[in-house]
């Protein structure tokens, strides 16, 4: 916990100028939305969701983002609100410019508001750990659970306990909303001095490790418990709120009435926070999730400038310094040519820089001996009209365009043709019957097949016969293009079978061989 | 089958040729990686190249380490090779279209995004380079920043486009233009735009070997020579090995880098290493990168067959690649026929240009061709050919080098062999 050192007299003054300003009514208003969201334990708030969820009934008409910003930034000013950089990516230019912070009440707001309500509390405590929060609301919970399991719950019994619930979870929402301002923080340590950033990163760890730990371990259940209750939590919330009411000092009828509803919304936006924190409420994650992330965020963030530190220990250096110091010796430079000789030695962005053509591999030239001098070697050919005219294509009109229909006619019934033999050739040889390799093959050449069918009958064996892992095993597969499949068995050892064609002759043992379309789809 | 049969065979060798064709195909691909780091050092993942730079990460990483000495760091999202150079005398390989000014512009935005959140717009990044800029030590030596006149926000915009370039700011909604041409800075959102800054890119840029701001204030290198030697200056070790790597990696950076080395520009300990050793060194520079060696007399070339690995090509298309092709021709032919190489004016080739304008003026460019412009052409074409290490200029003189002897193309030597002329391949 950090200590707040008291406020000067002006500053406390500052803190509730709004109230008296020229546009008090949205003041109030702005200050009335923090305050509701306090109570709902949010940590912080961006302007338009203010906008979106402020109660503007006491002004004429809902607020401009613009005015509203100028309020905040008066708010700020006066010290009722703080601000934070909001970190969230942007995609336009406004929004890099408008929606760059995240207000919550302040401290001394916060006091203001307080003060400013008719029911004056006492200023929220925050003496718990976390760890010792999670785990009394974890045991809260609890026994809650067990009262409400209660046919006739013990109304005192639960007016204490939520009471408690309340107490302590305030308190941690308070350590967790001064923990998100401090990794905010954090993140500046990194310009920070040496000594700084190393008495923070033990204290921090520490923290981190046992919050992220609790976190993880506790809320699971916690979540798990607040679930449970959701049927039977709108009794328990009316008992303690029936308690209250007894407490409350006496009127008339009316009067108890409201205060009971009111007592119960109350109640019921606690309720609503405390389940807002830790179970997901339709698309947003519940708010121990964002903390989670943010404290898990926080340790690369920790390390970067742990190391940056180290780098800076360790001769590397401070980059933006190193800029700043190479902007001075660039400016030191007599003149230009200095200046390209040091960015060229600063930044080593150069490209490469060789001769074009090697005249070795011209035509004609010979090994030349490396003691030759230049003056004595070829010298390279230049295309002539290159050497002439300072251009390599040729000026004037473009050659006459010529019209290719009857070639490209031509071709295409020539590749139609091919396609329909191949075609013809994969149905006849794809009948599904197992043939022999001997009988299909008679010795005056293969049976019934022509030029194309033979030729696919051949790539067919080969890539059967690739995959086969032993003569005597049977290989079943897919051909290359996936349309057939190609069964081989090996007969006998005995068997033979020999294939003659144009080029040679394929002999090996006989196989029976299978070959079958693949259907669309099998 | 029993006896091996035909098609058992007719499977068998496709496998082996497809083997081989794959250790082919990553050759060729570690090749193509390896040169596409050599043009862009630091290279973002947009870039056509990057997923094969990081398939041969490894290699690549251990090439360079061996060879140059270069660090190689490929990460997820960009590549950066640290080519610290070892020739720090050259001033033609700054950034194209920069001065003085601009470069402390660019060093001042790092700076700013550095300490940048993720995001950014332009608008607040010149605002705050205007802090930095406020900097008295900058006063001093003349640098004065206020982006109150149009011509300031241009330079901020050229800087920013630089960054785009480089891949450090990615553009999220807006555009430089509308920002430099509003005159009512400040005012009216339009006029700006919004870009995400890349950090690992960023971090990537500064290829210094120990950091600028590491300097203590009394041991802070003053000079230029210092600071150029504090900016790439490595740690070698204490023996003669040590000593050779260091030799051997300042070699080959100049090979890779450089369009030719020569001899006489090499120190003692340097020249007898090259002497030694730059037949079996040009031999691994070479059948890594693709290039081909032209070793000489005076010193040694690594020279792309395809004119790719290079910022200044020759020869090219357009009136001033033909006219440092002309200036260049005229220079060998002079220095073959007399082979000690004296100077020339600057004011005699702008003289030879305009002679030859009446030949070849028709094709240039119209304002080329003007009756004056000859001064214009000669500055563009000796600096090209300055650039490439073919000539040397100093004062108003300039002096041939040895290598400009390659470009020496007589109209005989072309025009006397028809049939090899068919016979080459269509540009050259």
């Amino acid at each position: 916990m950090t200590m707040v050192a008291p406020l000067p007299a002006r500053r406390q003054a500052e803190l509730f100028r709004h109230v008296s300003a020229e546009k008090a009514a949205l003041y109030r208003a702005v200050m009335d939305a923090f305050a509701a969201a306090k109570r709902q334990f949010r940590l912080h708030l961006r302007p338009d969701e203010l906008l979106a969820e402020g109660r503007w009934d006491a002004l004429p008409a809902p607020p401009r983002l613009e005015e509203l910003q100028t309020a905040l930034n008066q708010l700020t000013e006066w010290g009722n609100l703080e601000s934070q950089p909001d970190t969230t990516r942007v995609a336009s230019i406004a929004d890099f410019y408008r929606a760059k912070y995240l207000y919550r009440l302040s401290q001394g707001g916060e006091a203001v508001e307080a003060a400013l309500q008719t029911f004056a509390q006492t200023l929220s405590r925050r003496a718990e750990l976390q760890t010792v929060a999670l785990e009394d609301i974890a045991q809260l919970l609890e026994t809650l659970q067990a009262l409400a399991e209660d046919n006739a719950p013990d109304a005192a019994k639960v007016h204490a306990t939520l009471r408690d619930l309340v107490r302590v979870f305030e308190g941690l929402a308070d350590n967790a909303q001064a923990f998100m301002a401090g990794i905010a923080r954090s993140i500046e340590l990194q310009q920070a001095d040496a000594e700084a950033v190393l008495a923070y990163k033990r204290r921090l760890i520490d923290y981190l490790e046992r919050f992220i730990g609790d976190l993880v371990g506790r809320s699971g259940g916690i979540a798990r418990r607040i679930v449970a209750l959701a049927s039977r939590i709108e009794t328990l919330l009316e008992l303690a709120v029936q308690r209250e009411a007894r407490d409350a000092a006496p009127g008339d009828e009316a009067g108890q009435r409201d205060a009971l509803t009111r007592g119960l919304l109350d109640w019921r936006e606690r309720w609503h926070g405390l389940r807002h924190w830790f179970v997901a409420d339709r698309h947003e994650p519940p708010q121990a999730e964002l903390l989670r992330a943010k404290a898990r965020a926080a340790i690369p963030q920790l390390l970067a400038a742990v190391a940056a530190l180290n780098e800076r220990r360790s001769g590397r250096s401070d980059r933006s310094a190193d800029f700043r110091m190479l902007a001075h010796w660039f400016a030191a430079c007599a003149d230009d040519d200095q200046a390209h000789r040091l960015a060229r030695a600063a930044l080593a962005l150069q490209p490469a820089r060789h001769f074009a053509l090697d005249p070795a591999r011209q035509p004609g030239a010979q090994e030349l001996p490396a003691s030759t001098p230049w003056a004595a070697a070829p010298a390279l050919r230049i295309h002539p009209r290159l050497r002439e005219y300072g251009e390599a294509a040729p000026r004037g009109a473009l050659p006459r365009v010529q019209v290719r229909d009857e070639e490209r006619r031509l071709l295409a019934a020539q590749l139609q043709e091919e396609h329909r033999q191949i075609e013809a050739a994969r149905q006849r040889l794809a009948n599904g019957q197992p043939t022999r390799l001997s009988q299909l093959c008679t010795p005056d050449g293969p049976q019934g097949l022509d030029t194309h069918a033979f030729s696919l009958f051949l790539a067919l064996l080969g890539e059967a016969l690739a995959a086969q892992a032993h003569p005597d095993a049977a290989v079943e597969r897919l051909s290359g293009d996936g349309l057939l499949r190609i069964r081989l068995e090996p007969l006998a050892r005995g068997s033979h079978a020999e294939i003659r064609t144009s080029a040679g002759i394929l002999a090996g043992r006989d196989h029976m061989l299978t070959i079958t379309a693949v259907k669309d789809g099998t | 089958m029993n006896a091996p049969i035909a098609p058992i065979a007719a499977v068998r060798t496709p496998a082996r040729t497809i083997a081989l064709q794959q250790s082919l195909h990553r050759d060729e691909e570690r090749c193509r990686a390896l040169r596409a780091l050599l043009m862009t050092p630091l290279m973002t993942a947009t870039h056509p190249e990057f997923a094969a730079v990081r398939r041969h990460a490894d290699e690549l990483r251990t090439w360079f380490a061996r060879e140059t000495g270069w660090p190689l760091h490929v990460e997820r999202d960009c590549a950066r090779l640290y080519k610290r150079p070892a020739d720090l005398g050259d001033a033609s390989r700054g950034l194209v279209g920069y001065e003085r000014r601009r470069y402390v512009l660019l060093c001042l935005a790092c700076a700013v995004l550095e300490r940048a959140e993720a995001q950014i717009t332009l608008r607040l990044l010149g605002e705050r380079l205007l802090a930095l800029a406020a900097d008295p030590l900058l006063k001093s030596r003349g640098f004065e920043f206020t982006l109150t006149v149009v011509h300031e926000r241009r330079e901020l915009v050229a800087v920013c486009r630089s960054l785009l370039a480089l891949g450090i700011l990615q553009r999220v909604a807006g555009d430089e233009e509308s920002y430099a041409r509003d005159s009512t800075a400040g005012a009216g959102e339009g006029a700006d735009a919004l870009y995400d800054v890349q950090r690992r890119v960023l971090a990537g840029l500064l290829a210094a070997v120990r950091g600028p701001s590491t300097w203590a204030a009394e041991q802070a290198p003053v000079t230029l020579d210092e600071r150029l030697a504090s900016l790439v200056n490595e740690q070698v070790p204490d023996s003669d090995e040590g000593q050779r790597t260091a030799l051997r990696h300042h070699l080959a950076r100049r090979l890779l880098d450089d369009p030719v080395v020569y001899l006489d520009t090499l120190d003692e300990a340097q020249r007898a290493y090259f002497v030694n050793q730059r037949g079996a060194m040009a031999a691994r520079l070479c059948e890594a990168t693709g290039l081909a060696a032209e070793q000489r007399a005076e010193g040694l070339a690594l020279v792309d067959e395809d004119g790719e690995l290079t910022d200044v090509a020759m020869p090219a298309e357009g009136t001033d690649a033909h006219a440092t092709l002309l200036v260049a021709e005229h220079l060998a032919e002079r220095l073959r026929a007399d082979d000690t190489a004296r100077p020339v004016a600057e004011a005699d080739i702008a003289t030879f240009l305009a002679g030859v304008r009446e030949r070849y003026g028709r094709y240039w460019r119209r304002s080329a061709r003007e009756e004056g412009a000859e001064h214009e052409l000669a500055r563009c074409a000796l600096e090209r050919l300055a650039q490439l290490r073919l000539v040397e200029r100093t004062a108003a003189q300039v002096r041939p080098l040895p290598a400009l002897a390659r470009y020496a193309l007589g109209d005989t030597e072309v025009r006397t062999t028809p049939a090899a002329r068919t016979a080459q391949s269509d540009l050259f």
